[in-house]
């Protein structure tokens, strides 16, 4: 991966919001309603806190390593195949990740939208839309990120602002009935769904900003303001579905916007809506496959990525039609295995990589030093 | 050519020889006239293609040429000195170059016993004067349009810019028909890079004939497999103008009116001329709904095939009743009735633009009624459907850019397509797809999509905006690297209190 890419830090921003608000935007008021009741939006405010220290670590990582992806890091730090061992978590994380993205968009689509129609062809279709944006290049989909932005702000403002009218503020009382304690796993699901899957930018953040201290608060800004977008969802999904309606549904944005109606003339409105988050959704997948492909890439030592998108993008339709068997599958997986997976992967290896590369950097620079001193 | 025709071949010195040899190389074709005529003390030959040199400075020349007494040394002195009184003239000394003067309108003089000529530029041809520019109309402003021939086209760019760095440079391409292409740009505001590729882009050339710059775009442009035009041509000389002081390079070909324009955005072909000679808040209005026409014209029929075939909970009640009433007794699903009803129209379409002039129009329009009426009374379409494609039709009429409209007709079934099968769905991802394929688009090394990705706020001056012209500070970024500054921040005059 020698070709260096070039974001500008406007492009960056864009993407961790896009990515960061993802699928989170289309299924997190459930399980946060499920759990914390009418404090669901609570709940993702401190999830969203919550992410910023995760963000914070990502930040503070990348800056051992300037102008080298996380995986190349991994390898120099810890030696050759310690190194690619690591790096294997890393991996499969973002492998299972956009297998789960794709099955996501698919059982969406066929549970709400377009049921007649097999699974297997929206995986196709998104899948192909994927190889291709990923053959391009990171360039090239940070530009189109710049250019579909306005129109998923668009969307939101629109979705945000023709749902006011049937917001019920009762809804969300009494606050904190049961304290903080119900509210703490919630936020940590809320936090593993939005900002640990982050870690994926760590192969594109220190190449394409070697020297840039403002990256780091790009990626500040674009996980504050990507929140935000997922924190008034939830408000809107609980204080306009309620909490049983929210917690319930599978899909409760998609609900909430069924829900839009204009002097009885525009409504019904939601497939316009689900625009947005099929861009969403789509740069979520573009990433966490750029992560699988490169990271692939880099353990093979392939200069370039781009030989492999296709197999991979091929394997993972396959894996999208096989990861979860059902839904129940896919609640049970969400709310047992993913999170402390999710913690381990995004979290706690990363952490530990961190310190390791901390001792490793002092180590190395008190032998500079030495070496310096003997002679 | 050049292997079968030793033509860089020095001159003789006896001219009958050269004469014979003149003949036999140009196969006896009847429009070389070679005129045999007493120069002084020797024999001179004139040699011109009838119908491409003046006659009738030929014939004054041959009128004055000297008495005897002119002296046998002097005689290629005096013979340039003749010329000089014809226009530039150049010594030559072989026969190449013998042929590309007479070939392009020039005049050739041999002297008898002497392996020197004179070629002097007599060019005369009949060419079609001035006129309107019929491809790109405007209500206000210059009414001319290019002509078919290089000169008068550098001559009417000239016109418009009166500066001493306004470069030209010519070559000639095509290795039959020696086509003279000509660069031009305005040094010191054109981004030198972008000069140096045209030139290389254009010396790699290597094709026996130009007809048309179309030729040119194809062999330059940077991305063949892509729907979207890379290059953008005009037929206005204020346009190129404009594109000239914008640090744009243009490149005239010999022989068509049409001249191209790099590096070229997307968003020139969403641009007139008349955008500028119009008020601002005007053109700004025109521009947005420019756009809001591409959007038409491009998902227009996806979205009625993708509304009516999954998402009829979309519709007002009543309007989906009206609907589904017309479509009652149509047997095709909707996807196939616009696939028939768009298919017509670009028939129509084609046909109207093809036939002779006279007819033509009428044609088309009798058509189009007629078949969309008749359609609709026999049940193969609905009334809905055609409302569709004539919206479709005029929006896609209103993209200035006429290649540009031409790869939005085509894209147009493709997001058909995917709406039939996957409805809202379809369209989104193609249009992401199309989004992508934009962005990884390049003209001349420059974006195609700037300066909406990379996003340049500075040169949304002049997008879907269009700011006054004293708020017109600066020049695009990445096309004009070098002299951005294109004026001070001048407010209007304004009367005095």
């Amino acid at each position: 991966m020698s070709d260096t890419v070039k974001l500008s830090l406007r492009q960056f921003t864009i993407l961790i919001l896009l990515y960061s608000v993802g699928t989170t935007i289309l299924v997190i008021p459930a399980p946060l309603a499920a759990d914390a009741r009418q404090d669901a939006w609570l709940a993702a405010i401190a999830g969203w806190l919550l992410g910023l220290v995760v963000v914070a670590l990502y930040v503070s990582l990348a800056r051992l390593f300037p102008g080298m992806t996380f995986t190349a890091f991994l390898e120099l730090t810890f030696g050759k195949w310690l190194g690619k061992l690591l790096a294997l978590p890393f991996i499969f994380f973002s492998f299972i990740g956009s297998s789960i993205v794709l099955y996501y968009l698919g059982n969406f689509m066929t549970t709400e939208i377009m049921p007649e129609t097999p699974i297997e062809a929206f995986a196709l279709l998104f899948a192909a839309l994927l190889v291709m944006g990923l053959r391009l290049g990171l360039e090239v989909l940070a530009r189109t990120a710049e250019i579909l932005f306005p129109w998923f702000i668009l969307l939101f403002t629109v979705l945000a602002l023709f749902l006011t009218p049937e917001i019920d503020s009762q809804k969300v009382l009494p606050i904190l009935e049961f304290g903080m304690k119900p509210i703490i796993w919630p936020a940590l699901n809320f936090a593993c769904t939005a900002s640990l899957p982050l870690y994926v930018f760590l192969m594109v953040y220190p190449v394409s900003f070697q020297h840039k201290k403002k990256a780091g608060n790009a990626f500040f800004t674009g996980v504050l303001i990507g929140g935000i977008f997922v924190v008034i969802v939830t408000f809107l999904s609980i204080t306009i579905l309620g909490v049983e309606l929210s917690a319930e549904n599978l899909y409760p944005s998609y609900a909430l916007a069924k829900k839009i109606n204009i002097g009885n003339f525009i409504q019904r409105v939601e497939i316009l809506m689900a625009g947005m988050w099929f861009l969403t959704i789509f740069f979520k997948a573009a990433f966490y496959a750029y992560g699988f492909i490169t990271g692939i890439a880099q353990l093979c030592g392939c200069k370039d990525y781009r030989p492999l998108v296709l197999p991979c993008g091929m394997i993972i339709v396959a894996s999208s039609f096989v990861v979860y068997p059902s839904v129940a599958a896919m609640s049970e997986f969400e709310s047992t295995v993913y999170i402390p997976f999710a913690i381990t992967v995004g979290f706690l290896l990363p952490l530990l990589i961190y310190m390791a590369g901390l001792v490793k950097k002092r180590i190395n620079h008190q032998e500079l030093q030495g070496a310096g001193t003997d002679d | 050519m050049d292997n079968n025709m030793p033509q860089a071949e020095p001159i003789k010195v006896k001219l009958q020889p050269n004469i014979d040899k003149i003949r036999k190389d140009l196969g006896n074709s009847d429009d070389i006239v070679i005129r045999e005529i007493a120069f002084g003390v020797a024999r001179a030959a004139i040699i011109y293609t009838d119908g491409l040199a003046d006659k009738k400075m030929i014939t004054d020349f041959i009128l004055e040429t000297p008495d005897q007494t002119t002296e046998r040394d002097n005689l290629l002195e005096a013979l340039k000195e003749l010329a000089q009184k014809l226009g530039d003239y150049k010594e030559i000394t072989n026969f190449q170059e013998i042929y590309s003067s007479i070939l392009s309108g020039g005049t050739v003089l041999l002297l008898d016993g002497c392996s020197r000529g004179v070629s002097a530029s007599t060019q005369g041809w009949k060419d079609r004067s001035i006129s309107e520019p019929i491809s790109q109309v405007v209500v206000r402003g210059p009414q001319e349009g290019f002509t078919e021939t290089l000169r008068t086209n550098t001559s009417m760019i000239r016109r418009k810019i009166k500066n001493p760095n306004l470069w030209v440079e010519t070559r000639q391409i095509g290795k039959v028909t020696k086509t003279d292409v000509a660069i031009m740009y305005i040094n010191g505001i054109v981004n030198g890079k972008v000069v140096k590729e045209v030139r290389k882009r254009l010396d790699k050339i290597n094709i026996d004939g130009i007809l048309e710059s179309g030729y040119i775009e194809e062999l330059i442009q940077d991305e063949t497999y892509s729907p979207f035009p890379t290059v953008n041509n005009s037929e206005r000389p204020d346009s190129v103008a404009a594109a000239l002081l914008e640090g744009r390079v243009a490149i005239l070909v010999d022989g068509t009116p049409f001249v191209l324009i790099v590096p070229t955005l997307f968003i020139s072909f969403f641009q007139t001329a008349e955008d500028y000679y119009q008020r601002a808040d005007i053109s700004t209005l025109l521009r947005m709904i420019r756009f809001i026409s591409l959007f038409i014209a491009m998902v227009g029929p996806a979205l009625y095939i993708g509304i009516t075939t999954f998402h009829q909970e979309l519709l007002p009640t009543q309007l989906l009743i009206s609907l589904a009433a017309q479509r009652e007794g149509v047997p095709f699903p909707a996807f196939i009735e616009a696939l028939l009803m768009e298919i017509t129209f670009e028939i129509l379409r084609e046909a109207g633009i093809r036939m002779p002039r006279p007819i033509g129009q009428a044609v088309s329009i009798v058509g189009t009624l007629v078949i969309g009426q008749a359609a609709v009374e026999a049940g193969i379409v609905s009334a809905s459907m055609v409302i569709v494609v004539a919206i479709t039709a005029i929006s896609s009429f209103v993209i200035t850019g006429y290649s540009m409209a031409i790869s939005v007709r085509m894209l147009r079934f493709v997001i058909m397509g995917l709406a039939a099968a996957f409805g809202v769905f379809g369209i989104v991802v193609a249009l992401i797809a199309l989004v992508m394929h934009l962005c990884s688009l390049r003209s001349f090394g420059v974006p195609y999509m700037s300066p909406f990705a990379p996003f340049i706020p500075d040169d949304h001056k002049d997008t879907i905006f269009r700011l006054p012209h004293w708020a017109m500070t600066s020049r695009p970024r990445l096309i004009s690297q070098r002299n951005i500054i294109r004026e001070q921040m001048s407010r209007p005059a304004k009367p005095q209190k």
